[in-house]
């Protein structure tokens, strides 16, 4: 079976890329729309943000995901005929690479650690692409801003090349203008 | 004078790498010498740049040094692989509100001065002067 179509979008804060990304899925008509949320809801603020994106979504006919790391978990829920938008890779790869950091110790801080999430990761996105019809992947651009933390920066630099190379077409937004780079 | 531009971990250096063979280039990584006698590519100027800034030297003294090493890519090839930093919010740091404002004059000398510039998201490039007749973006102002 011919893999599923894979778009990436990506954009400053409020640049409009997930308006986009939406549009392009509902103008995609597959048989199910699946919002797949990284996002964790940690304050009171977030949980509303959250569940207001949500409810406008559900009277849309959304099917909500809900999952911030170990992205294996999503396959099962996918069915054949899916159009797909995971929105964002950026609060994913935060996920993964600081996971433990309530414990002392960050998967940053361990040799290999997100090294073999990433490949984990690549592996399930190609596997979702193999059982979906349609995929469009939302992220941020922060890579043109001061260093902040450099594992990470290097981390969605090499996420982001990957992702452009795998997608069929690729924007970047600016100003709710999407620019098509590939 | 050629310049490749971009966000960091964008792929800019790979792209260089694949445009010229090495062996005949030097590679100036984080330094900005005063004599550039072969055709060459300067990296991580915006460390140098830092580094000059903490050394107390002016950003006037700095652009001068600039200048003299860029109008020697009349006679030898030269490629400048510039970081965009300056995309982002101000930033709390003094020292990195001064260097983002000193690369970013800087960065309009080179780009004024550049025969070609592409820029490089994610591994693609785009030229965004000097691309002849496939572009005009440079020309609209």
């Amino acid at each position: 079976m011919a893999r599923a179509k894979m778009i990436f979008i990506s954009g400053g804060v409020r640049s409009g890329k997930s308006a986009c990304a939406e549009s392009m899925v509902r103008k995609f008509d597959a048989q199910r729309k699946i919002y797949l949320a990284s996002g964790r809801a940690d304050d009171t603020e977030m949980r509303e943000r959250i569940e207001r994106h949500r409810s406008d979504r559900r009277t849309d006919g959304w099917h909500t995901i809900e999952q911030a790391k170990q992205f294996e978990q999503v396959l099962p829920l996918l069915e054949n005929g899916d159009a797909v938008l995971w929105d964002c890779v950026t609060t994913w790869l935060a996920n993964e690479l600081y996971e433990g950091w309530d414990n002392g110790q960050t998967c940053a801080e361990q040799k290999g650690c997100m090294e073999l999430k990433w490949r984990n990761m690549q592996k399930t996105l190609l596997q979702i692409l193999s059982k979906i019809e349609f995929m469009v992947i939302v992220s941020n651009e922060i890579l043109d801003d001061f260093m902040r933390d450099e594992q990470y920066m290097k981390w969605l630099g090499k996420i982001h090349m990957w992702l452009v190379q795998e997608a069929d077409q690729a924007f970047e937004m600016e100003n709710g203008i999407a620019f098509k780079r590939k | 004078m050629q310049i490749v531009f971009g966000g960091a971990f964008n792929g800019k250096r790979q792209f260089v790498k694949q445009q010229v063979k090495l062996d005949e280039w030097s590679w100036y990584e984080g330094i900005c010498p005063e004599s550039i006698s072969e055709p060459a590519v300067i990296a991580g100027f915006e460390n140098w740049v830092k580094l000059q800034l903490q050394n107390e030297i002016s950003e006037e003294e700095i652009l001068q040094q600039v200048k003299k090493v860029s109008q020697q890519a009349g006679s030898s090839e030269q490629i400048w692989i510039l970081t965009d930093m300056n995309r982002g919010i101000v930033p709390i740091d003094p020292v990195e509100r001064e260097l983002r404002d000193v690369i970013g004059r800087i960065y309009q000398y080179l780009f004024a001065e550049a025969q070609q510039i592409t820029r490089i998201w994610y591994g693609i490039p785009q030229i965004i002067k000097g691309a002849d007749h496939c572009e005009n973006l440079y020309k609209n102002r």
